[in-house]
């Protein structure tokens, strides 16, 4: 199969606006859907990514009204090869939460409204779900890109660190945000990759590597990755194992010692740099305006910043203790050291062959399930994302299989700039598996 | 007694330190020179302008600063209005200039670090309101960074000059409002005072200061740790009544940008004006201080005295005295090496700025053809004869500069030369 896209005349926009609006009232796929007319090749953006005069929210209170006059490069991109944005996908405030709940609309999953999306691209998941061969531009710290991908069975690339330019992304955390592309199959992603993919002056982090497409035929399971992992997903997984042993890949079991410690490393380095990022947000300039002002100074930014939602609170804070002047040596320069050093221990099995894993570790849950869950278990639910997360691995999660009509996602790892490697590997598995899609929105 | 300086200096770039738009050009209408980056608009990234990195490079040089391979920046993370992003782009561990020093008369002041910064916005305090001029935002700045090894307000005047100087050397705009941060402990306790602007304040505020600590001290009365402000109108400091906990800002890495090598930036041969002048008085003895004043704060003068031959070193330096006093600065080389053939210690602005343009000044020869003029023109108007009278030199002198394009003073000495001349005979 090539690369298709739903193409859109005019007439054809409105119709499909109408036709999201109705199904978005149901699933919260979009905070903003865009009315103005327009014609290209459809695409959806999450909604930290601008696009010039489009709302750019977040899913954050605190930057409601916020209409960005400038475009992220790879909007730009896009929308010089004849790409149109139809909506901004809903997400977790600030990108902070692995299931798609912790926004003002909780996003639902297109297979069953009662589960949830995953997050925090959760409407760029949805999105790709139900709309007839449709892109979303997402974006991902730990995995969320992998996650919700996995829960709503579509494919989701998260490439190397710097192999798109985060100019115009609203940062989460600077050393590990990574703007990816959500699909339905691995050509189109790989249609889009070489559009938004390259250097670009206005990120500095952005790199001039080449991608390359290096094939390794040998899988490694790293097995203190997979424990704790459900029996079921786990089941599924062997079996998925057991067809890439058939298909002549070489299936290796191996150890990596102290990868435990990447779950506790992220969330250090990812609350400290998030809790400067949200430092900007101080109610006046832009986004929600507060209008008292008679208070002094100190007083205003505490009560603009009363704005924020719950988990964002919770990052601040965290944040903010962990950089402080007695903390940081004990946490954030050990996270610091901890990410250099499991680099260099997955990188020398990267260099041999690809990592697999499942992408979650639990079968998709129910929103009620996960409403109560304390902060430390949601965390710990990005265990198997976060290590390719944080060392800026790319990787990829594709549907495999499908589990009480839910489906289910594996996530494969490779080396920094062999992200062709991931696409290659995935039109492999295409060509043997037919994925099932929750609607065919045109 | 110890005094411990940290110095704000705007650098001299066309745009600003994280942006291109103009750092200094084109300011009148407040918010116009602004962008994503420097309004720190959710999604905009700075991006180092590589000449404000080259030219603190510079300087850090300039100060015997150690260089390290690479450079980096971190966040300084504190609430203020004029703080769009809520941190200040600055630097800390990876400085582009670490442990310098600055030599003055007896000694070297140390220099603990020259940090690359940016400006915060400019705050415009109106009777119950404020506004915010976010133009200022993301003008390119070093702090630097003193040890408080500065013992008396002698050495701090010395200092502050002798950093200018080496600031406006290395292209700083030295007329500029510097803004320092100033620590003085005669006692134990140190007492900051904050955000000083311009030099006269900062020696005003130091003197003030001194003066303060010292009366407590022979009071018997402790001096307290705070942090002060100085006010311009009374010349006095006041406590900022701020509550006196550490500072935390939570600095950490900023990951927008990278790590920028050093080995690449092209480092100017470095100009100690002061020590140059040093120099130039042992090798041509002449008096220092007059070298001084002429070149700390001039390269043109330093330039040109650098490359006068040491027989011509008194006419030279006496001959740039001639141009400020006539209150020409825009003299050629050339110019400058003709006008040293002639003794100009005596000369007006009329002779010297012919001789500027390049008018030799009457020869013999065509002295007497000139007297012979001035004797036939008096014999053949009447009205002239036998007078001395300052109408009569007067027509002369015109006469002659027509004629001859003498300046007035050489007219008026060859005439009344003749007149004298003639009488006699």
């Amino acid at each position: 199969m090539k690369e298709e896209f739903l193409y859109v005349d005019k007439e054809g926009y409105s119709k499909l606006v109408n036709h999201l609006e109705n199904r978005n009232s149901e699933l919260n796929a979009f905070n903003f859907i865009d009315k103005t007319e327009k014609e290209g090749k459809i695409i959806s953006v999450k909604d930290n990514i601008c696009v010039q005069g489009i709302p750019a929210t977040a899913s954050s209170k605190v930057l409601s009204g916020y209409v960005p006059n400038f475009n992220a490069t790879v909007v730009d991109r896009l929308q010089k090869n004849g790409f149109a944005v139809v909506g901004k996908t809903n997400m977790d405030e600030f990108g902070f939460g692995s299931f798609g709940i912790n926004s003002d609309k909780i996003a639902h999953n297109p297979f069953d409204q009662r589960y949830v999306a995953g997050g925090s691209s959760s409407g760029s998941a949805i999105a790709t779900a139900i709309i007839k061969n449709h892109i979303s531009i997402a974006e991902s710290t730990g995995g969320s890109i992998s996650t919700p991908a996995s829960f709503c069975g579509v494919v989701g690339l998260t490439p190397t660190y710097g192999a798109i330019s985060r100019y115009g992304l609203i940062d989460y955390a600077n050393s590990l945000d990574k703007i990816g592309v959500m699909g339905r199959n691995s050509e189109s992603l790989k249609y889009v990759m070489n559009i938004v993919s390259g250097q670009d002056e206005k990120d500095t982090t952005s790199v001039s590597n080449t991608l390359e497409e290096v094939r390794k035929d040998k899988l490694y399971v790293i097995d203190n990755f997979t424990k704790n992992i459900n029996q079921t997903v786990l089941d599924r997984f062997e079996e998925l194992l057991s067809r890439f042993s058939s298909d002549g890949y070489k299936i290796e079991h191996v150890k990596i010692d102290n990868l435990d410690y990447s779950l506790p490393a992220y969330y250090i380095l990812s609350m400290a740099e998030a809790s400067t990022n949200l430092a900007k947000y101080q109610g006046f300039k832009y986004g929600h305006k507060l209008k008292q002002f008679s208070m002094g100074y100190n007083e205003f930014f505490t009560e603009a910043r009363k704005d924020f939602g719950m988990e964002a609170k919770r990052r601040i804070i965290l944040g903010t203790f962990i950089r402080g002047k007695s903390f940081k040596q004990k946490y954030y320069e050990k996270a610091l050291s901890i990410r250099a050093e499991i680099i260099k221990r997955m990188k020398s099995f990267l260099k041999e062959g690809f990592i697999i894993s499942p992408t979650a570790p639990i079968l998709t849950p129910k929103i009620d399930e996960v409403k109560d869950i304390t902060p430390v278990e949601e965390y710990s639910m990005d265990m198997l994302t976060i290590p390719p997360n944080l060392c800026g691995f790319p990787h990829i999660s594709f549907p495999y299989n499908y589990e009480k009509g839910l489906p289910l996602g594996a996530q494969l790892i490779t080396d920094h700039f062999n992200d062709y490697a991931l696409l290659d590997f995935v039109s492999h598995w295409e060509e043997g598996f037919k994925y099932r899609f929750a609607e065919e929105i045109s | 007694m110890k005094i411990g300086l940290e110095v704000h200096v705007a650098l001299p770039t066309k745009t600003k330190l994280f942006c291109n738009d103009l750092a200094y050009e084109n300011q009148d209408i407040p918010n116009s020179n602004v962008c994503p980056v420097c309004l720190g608009l959710p999604g905009s990234k700075p991006v180092l302008n590589k000449k404000a990195l080259e030219i603190s490079a510079n300087i850090a040089n300039s100060l015997n600063c150690k260089i390290p391979a690479k450079t980096s920046f971190v966040r300084k993370v504190y609430f203020y209005p004029d703080l769009p992003k809520g941190y200040q782009i600055t630097q800390l561990d990876g400085a582009i200039g670490k442990e310098g020093y600055i030599s003055i008369k007896n000694k070297k002041v140390g220099i603990r670090r020259v940090q690359i910064e940016e400006d915060p916005a400019k705050i415009l305090r109106e009777k119950d309101y404020s506004l915010i001029d976010f133009n200022r935002s993301g003008v390119p700045l070093n702090e630097i960074v003193t040890e408080p090894d500065i013992e008396n307000l002698e050495e701090l005047k010395e200092l502050i000059k002798e950093l200018r100087s080496i600031l406006y050397y290395n292209g700083v705009d030295i007329n500029q409002e510097i803004k320092s941060d100033l620590n003085i402990s005669l006692a134990e306790n140190r007492v900051e005072i904050k955000n000083v602007t311009g030099i006269k304040n900062l020696i005003s505020a130091a003197e003030y200061e001194i003066q303060r600590q010292s009366q407590l001290i022979k009071d018997g009365k402790d001096v307290i740790m705070e942090t002060r402000t100085y006010k311009e109108d009374t010349e006095e400091t006041v406590s900022s009544r701020e509550k006196e906990t550490e500072e935390e800002y939570g600095f950490i890495f900023e990951s927008d940008l990278t790590f920028y090598e050093t080995s690449n930036i092209k480092l100017n041969k470095v100009v100690i004006p002061s020590k140059i002048a040093h120099e130039l008085a042992e090798k041509n003895g002449y008096s220092e201080e007059t070298i001084r004043e002429l070149v700390m704060f001039n390269k043109r003068n330093l330039y040109l005295l650098s490359n006068t031959p040491k027989e011509d070193f008194s006419k030279a330096v006496a001959l740039i005295e001639k141009f400020y006093s006539f209150g020409i600065m825009d003299y050629s080389d050339n110019q400058f090496e003709m006008m040293l053939k002639y003794d100009v210690s005596s000369m007006d602005k009329g002779t010297f700025m012919s001789r500027i343009e390049g008018k030799e000044p009457i020869k013999e020869a065509d002295k007497k053809e000139i007297e012979e003029y001035l004797i036939l023109t008096i014999k053949q108007d009447s009205t002239l004869q036998g007078r001395e009278d300052e109408k009569a030199i007067g027509f002369l002198i015109g006469k002659l500069k027509q004629k001859y394009h003498m300046d007035s003073k050489e007219a008026k000495e060859i005439i009344e030369k003749t007149i004298k001349t003639q009488k006699v005979n």
